[in-house]
């Protein structure tokens, strides 16, 4: 689930984990994350562009674990239960971080939260 | 009770011709020909506009919802897509309660490396068993009466990128199951298991060494040579060369034979595997007690564009040429529709059923595609547009089709899609998908996306077309009454005449129909007709905004389909219908 929404029991938050990605925005980690994407075969499961297939999409600013470096990093290295499979033992942390660099570099499309098939009608 | 069910699965006829039907539904395409083909005529196309739902049934699960129950003796079984539960209903109560319901313990893992959502395609009755498989690479067989697991076979490896989807079949007490991967590189196979005790019994690879094959080399039509399973392809690629098995599998008694399609080599770049790969893409008979490969033919030889020959292989004896045959007919995802000799695996007849562009025609005499080398695909030949069947196939495997004894013709779903393919090199990493190709879709010509429609096999022509603005995806059945029942992707179930193809009756069930309905009759002696609702399968990738269970996963519409979801969102429900 979305870790920052989950409740703290108490009112207590734990202490967030905090692993930062060493490569963040550099635009040639993200160019170099996009290909690892696809030479992984991350693209076979979340589709091309990420947008979702199997696997959800990456690319809708919505998350099932969270949204942060830590979080994604976490997501790739040890996988996830309904189907993520865990990089950690074919890729190095640095590939991680890199793919983590390319996914949060795709822009949110604004359309998402609504689909409308007619014209909009006044009251 | 029980008991009376297991004399009556004798009779069981090979074609549906016999007199009588006994109202049930044991196996999954009803017969072993896999006709589906219902002897029941209460409903005919003088009444079908009086059809109305009688009962219906949330399976609380919302996948695509594939394949058909079961009806045996006055209960209805239904199996979900993951997590693979079994309801087993009484059908003789009001409101048809369930007997008991059966929650196996399926791993999670398993939903990433189904390649095309978790669905699952029904199960087979036999030995006083209900026997399906699970999403995540088991075989499991409950007692009919009391919902008891039985046995338990781990048959598949999903750490391999084997899941297991398909509906099992049971001949000469084998229990014949197969996997699903070929976008993940397996080494496809088939295995049949004991009846009695779920023991693997023999494990058949469709490629590689003759031994591994369990191939008898020297026979079988075009080319029967020795290892052929590894001189058709270059080095060890057929180690992860795919050839799944997910469809439909029948049964000719009298030759003792079995017949399944073979899905598509992998990976999707052709380049990777020179080669004809045999034997992917084909049709392979084989004997159920020890699965001997008695003849193969290969559909689709060094496949450029995914086209799986897992649709079901359909017995039937009739006049080809002036000449009374016994022949399998079978609608390839390549877009034509073959009658073969099903003693020999002869090509008597290939004509395109849907647009195609990829081949010119079959050459009869050598069973090979005559190609459009334009169309063919790798790394090297770079975006080729215009390719027709697309990958989705002129025909689903996931559709099968029905044919009826009475009017002769076979009816089925079609989709009438192009693509354009770009190949790209990838590296297999088990576990994780192996395909390297980027195939987006377009309508075909007419703009309707699909097409159900009425086909000669005799002659290899279409006798009759109801046009779908959607692909079709459902399978169908065909009743003595004279009926054909199809769905589609936008949530109607459909009734036309067989005879004619006039539209007679529909209702809309909810959600898009992927499953194939059945024809029964009740314990008040009635006709019913029951189907799922649910869209998915493919359509749960291809049309991603039907889903509408997870906040944290919204996807866009396809662009080829964009108002897909204005009429159906996933769910899961089965209904039955009757007068
Ligand atoms: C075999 C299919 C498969 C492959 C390959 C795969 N994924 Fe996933 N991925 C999934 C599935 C399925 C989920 C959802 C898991 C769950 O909900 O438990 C997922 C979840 C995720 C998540 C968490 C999403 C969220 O909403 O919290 C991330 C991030 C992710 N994958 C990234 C990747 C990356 C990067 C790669 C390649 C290195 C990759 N995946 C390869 C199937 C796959």
């Amino acid at each position: 689930m979305r870790y920052p929404e989950h409740v703290s029991a108490g009112g207590n938050a734990p202490p967030a984990d905090d692993l930062t990605n060493p490569f963040a925005k550099d635009s040639a980690s993200i160019a170099d994350g996009s290909q690892i994407f696809t030479r992984m075969n991350c693209d076979g499961c979340h589709g091309a562009g990420a947008t979702g297939w199997v696997g959800p999409s990456l690319v809708d600013g919505r998350w099932r674990y969270g949204g942060s470096d830590g979080s994604l990093f976490q997501s790739i290295f040890y996988g996830r239960p309904r189907g993520m499979p865990a990089y950690g033992g074919v890729m190095s942390a640095g590939a991680i971080w890199r793919v983590v660099s390319y996914i949060r570099a795709q822009p949110v499309p604004s359309t998402v939260p609504t689909e409308r098939w007619e014209p909009p009608q006044r009251p | 009770m029980h008991r009376a069910y297991v004399t009556l699965l004798f009779v069981t006829a090979l074609q549906g011709t016999s007199p009588q039907d006994d109202g049930q539904w044991t196996m999954p395409a009803k017969n072993y020909a896999a006709t589906r083909y219902s002897g029941l005529s209460q409903i005919t196309p003088t009444n079908a506009a009086k059809l109305r739902p009688v009962w219906n049934f949330s399976t609380g699960v919302l996948g695509g919802h594939e394949g058909q129950p079961l009806v045996v003796g006055s209960t209805m079984y239904v199996v979900t897509p993951f997590p693979n539960v079994l309801y087993a209903f009484d059908l003789t109560q009001q409101g048809y309660p369930l007997r008991w319901k059966y929650r196996p313990d399926v791993n999670p893992a398993a939903v990433g490396v189904a390649c095309c959502d978790a669905i699952n395609r029904g199960a087979v009755y036999a030995d006083g068993k209900i026997i399906y498989n699970l999403l995540d690479g088991h075989t499991v067989a409950v007692d009919a009466q009391t919902g008891r697991e039985i046995w338990k076979t781990q048959i598949g490896d999903i750490g391999e990128g084997e899941t297991t989807p398909m509906a099992p079949f049971v001949a000469r007490n084998r229990v014949i199951v197969g996997p699903s991967g070929g976008e993940f590189g397996i080494y496809g196979w088939v295995k049949g298991l004991d009846l009695a005790t779920g023991k693997i019994l023999w494990t058949a690879h469709n490629m590689g060494p003759d031994s591994l094959m369990l191939a008898q080399s020297g026979r079988g039509a075009f080319g029967g040579a020795a290892n052929i399973g590894v001189s058709t392809w270059s080095g060890d690629a057929w180690k992860r060369g795919g050839a799944p098995v997910w469809g439909w599998i029948s049964y000719d008694p009298q030759l003792d034979l079995i017949y399944f399609g073979t899905g598509n080599p992998g990976p999707y770049n052709t380049e990777q595997r020179p080669g004809e790969n045999k034997w992917t893409n084909s049709v392979l008979a084989r004997r159920p007690a020890n699965g001997t490969l008695v003849w193969a033919y290969q559909f689709t030889p060094h496949d450029s564009w995914d086209y799986d020959a897992n649709a079901e292989m359909i017995l039937a004896d009739f006049v080809v040429g002036g000449r009374m045959r016994k022949v399998l007919v079978h609608f390839d995802k390549n877009g034509f529709a073959y009658t073969l000799d099903r003693a020999t695996g002869e090509v008597l007849v290939a004509e395109p059923f849907a647009n195609v562009t990829w081949a010119k025609g079959i050459n009869r005499t050598t069973g090979l595609p005559i190609l459009d080398t334009t169309k063919t695909t790798g790394v090297s030949k770079g975006n080729v547009k215009g390719i027709c069947p697309s990958l989705e196939g002129g025909k689903s495997p996931a559709s099968p089709a029905a044919y009826s004894p009475r009017t002769g013709w076979f009816y089925t779903a079609t989709n009438n899609l192009c693509m354009n393919f770009e190949a790209s090199q990838v590296t297999r990493i088990p576990g994780t998908p192996y395909i390297g190709a980027s195939t987006p879709y377009m309508a075909g010509p007419g703009g309707n996306m699909g097409e159900f429609i009425a086909w000669d096999a005799a002659r290899g022509r279409k006798v009759w077309g109801i046009k779908e603005k959607y692909p079709v995806w459902s399978g169908s059945v065909v009743t003595a009454g004279g009926v054909v029942f199809y769905g589609t992707l936008d949530g109607w179930f459909k009734a036309a005449d067989a005879r004619t193809g006039k539209p007679l009756w529909k209702f809309k069930v909810g959600s898009g129909v992927v499953g194939a309905p059945i024809s029964f009759r009740g314990a008040d002696g009635k006709q019913y007709i029951a189907v799922y609702a649910g869209i998915g399968g493919d359509w749960f990738l291809l049309s991603g905004d039907v889903r509408s269970d997870d906040p944290a996963d919204v996807r866009p519409p396809a662009d080829f389909a964009p108002d897909l979801a204005r009429h159906t969102s996933q769910g899961g429900t089965v209904w039955i219908f009757g007068l």
